[in-house]
């Protein structure tokens, strides 16, 4: 379970700062869907990255599973984020000079397990992204749809119980699209806690169950 | 951390983005190539100088007149030999030989042969031939140099002499020194103490200097005081000045040595800032990323401080037996010739391998350290960073 209570998040900049989000309080509870919806700058992107511990909030607090991730140390974090928490980019972020299988495995490193073990999973998470095909190619020669599958593999290769997602859509077409809503319906189905942070109307009629958490300027609007 | 994992990890990381590291090993390497030719000539010059000043006499006596040296009376050996606590006592005659058509000159040292000192060093440099034998007659052990001259001028087997009194002594080449003695025997011509004299313009009573030791050190003082205040006209030198001079002449402190240092220094902490900056241009969002899968800020620095070890080493010894090579197999060509400075003569130096391990270490320390740190503290600094910032 995620529950975040009076959560704030502001950036300083010279003299002047700026506002990003606005006493968010909000529970998640556990294989849960959330679509945080806004538009661009609303300030959902910075609420996912709250939630994965990739910076930390301004005040208020954030538990994951009764865990409190921005106080961590940052080893903690760091394996509460490896254990719990899958990553889906906009961008993608991938490592462009490696392999997708070599992508897909640079989460479970520093879990010091044998490599068999390692790539063992590595070829599950590829067959549960329908990637495996392209395995061994570059990630820099994948198309757009085939770095998002890539993506989505690694952020399962862990098994983790959340799933968080930027923008999944921003750079896919409809049909890569539909195919990844149909991914994350299947980890939805699989008990995973998924958070979406969209703007894109397709995840307006997903076809499993999920709360839609309107964000407009920072702050989250009753409906 | 160090796991299989991690080593495979590691080797995809190098190699996969190897145009990258290639780069930085090229330029490192050839950093510590010259870094380490620089210091393996000094070390073997220091060796060489040091094995020389051994087998040098402890003291050395001439006479000096308004400032320049001057013929040394031979009688003033038998003075020293009245002073208790010298032993070994030498006169030597030597002096440059000039060719006015080539504008060159030779060192020519006389060896007597009733005196075993000076000779026994020649004998053990010549593989125990005996001297006397070797130089019975008008003959001559002449030195690399003087070798490649002659006989660039067409005196293979001997070489005719003119005295200051007009006449021509002919004297044959009886064997050239051996390459190892070269820093101090290129331009030398070795022979008997009468043909020396004859052909330097010495009466038979007059030396260029004696030499003689002093067994014991403590009494260095002493004599040399006694000594110096026999004759107003006589110079006295002891071991430790010339060493001292040695040293100051091939000191790594020394003017070129420095300068070359300097460039080398300067050239280095631009490749270490570059290296600096390329953590943060191109490697911040590389580290972010890893922060975002879950690394630590430890394993994100052990990952990158493995990287930067496996290049700096790699670096370090293929620039290293790169400069042994090329000092010490291949004779250094073109730094020699700046260390050694201009000669009359066209110097072929052999350098003696020496490698110790202050060398070795002086070097480490000079480019590993600095290297390892220009990469480690800013892959610290961007680690620490929000793993959402880095990646922007």
């Amino acid at each position: 379970m995620i529950r975040i209570q009076h959560l704030n998040k502001s950036y300083t900049q010279g003299e002047s700062q700026s506002t990003i989000l606005k006493d968010i309080n909000l529970t998640i509870a556990k294989g849960e869907t959330i679509i945080l919806k806004g538009v661009s700058g609303s300030g959902k992107t910075t609420l996912l990255s709250l939630i994965a511990g990739l910076e930390k909030p301004t005040s208020g607090s954030l538990l994951i599973d009764q865990e409190p991730i921005h106080k961590l140390p940052d080893l903690f974090a760091s394996k509460l984020r490896a254990d719990k928490i899958g990553m889906i980019f906009q961008h993608f972020n991938l490592m462009e000079h490696l392999s997708v299988a070599e992508n897909v495995m640079i989460p479970l490193i520093p879990r010091r397990w044998h490599l068999k073990k390692i790539n063992q999973q590595v070829t599950q998470a590829l067959q549960k992204a329908n990637i495996s095909h392209k395995a061994n190619t570059l990630a820099s020669r994948l198309s757009g749809g085939e770095k998002q599958r890539t993506a989505i593999a690694r952020a399962l290769v862990s098994a983790p119980e959340i799933i968080l997602c930027d923008e999944p859509t921003a750079n896919l077409d409809k049909e890569n699209s539909l195919r990844l809503i149909a991914m994350l319906k299947t980890l939805h189905q699989e008990g995973k806690t998924i958070v979406i942070a969209t703007h894109d109307p397709l995840f307006e009629q997903l076809s499993f169950p999920h709360r839609i958490i309107p964000i407009e300027n920072g702050e989250i609007v009753d409906v | 951390m160090f796991n299989r994992a991690f080593w495979h990890f590691l080797t995809l990381q190098l190699f996969k983005e190897r145009q990258r590291h290639i780069a930085t090993l090229l330029l490192s390497t050839l950093l510590v190539f010259l870094l380490s030719s620089i210091l393996f000539i000094s070390a073997s010059l220091r060796h060489t100088l040091t094995q020389t000043l051994k087998a040098q006499p402890d003291f050395v006596i001439s006479r000096t007149q308004g400032g320049s040296p001057t013929a040394t009376p031979l009688a003033w050996a038998d003075e020293l030999a009245e002073i208790y606590g010298i032993s070994k006592i030498t006169p030597r005659v030597y002096g440059r030989y000039f060719f006015k058509e080539k504008r060159e000159s030779f060192l020519i040292m006389g060896v007597d042969f009733l005196e075993e000192q000076t000779h026994q060093g020649l004998e053990q440099l010549l593989n125990e031939s005996d001297l006397k034998d070797l130089l019975s007659g008008k003959k001559m052990l002449i030195g690399e140099g003087v070798k490649r001259f002659l006989s660039a001028n067409f005196y293979d087997n001997e070489y005719k002499f003119l005295t200051p009194k007009g006449k021509f002594v002919t004297v044959t080449i009886a064997q050239t020194l051996p390459a190892k003695s070269n820093l101090l025997s290129n331009d030398m011509i070795i022979m008997p103490l009468a043909l020396a004299q004859e052909i330097l313009g010495y009466d038979q009573e007059e030396v260029s200097d004696i030499t003689f030791n002093v067994p014991n050190p403590d009494e260095w003082q002493n004599i040399s005081d006694k000594i110096a205040s026999l004759h107003y006209d006589l110079r006295i030198t002891n071991k430790r000045e010339v060493a001292k001079s040695y040293e100051h002449l091939y000191n790594f402190k020394g003017g070129l040595f420095l300068v070359l240092f300097i460039i080398l220094l300067a050239t280095f902490l631009l490749i270490l800032y570059q290296r600096y900056s390329m953590v943060y241009s191109s490697e911040k969002r590389q580290i972010g990323l890893l922060r975002a899968m879950g690394w630590s800020i430890t394993e994100v620095l052990q990952l990158k401080f493995a990287e930067t070890l496996l290049i700096t080493l790699l670096a370090f010894l293929l620039g290293v037996v790169m400069g042994y090579l090329y000092v010490f197999i291949l004779d250094a060509p073109l730094l020699s010739a700046i260390f050694l400075g201009a000669e009359n003569l066209e110097r072929h130096l052999t350098f003696t391998p020496v490698v110790e391990l202050s060398t070795l270490s002086t070097i480490f320390l000079i480019y590993a350290l600095p290297s390892i740190t220009a990469v480690i503290i800013p892959v610290w600094r961007v680690a620490i960073t929000d793993a959402k910032e880095a990646m922007l």
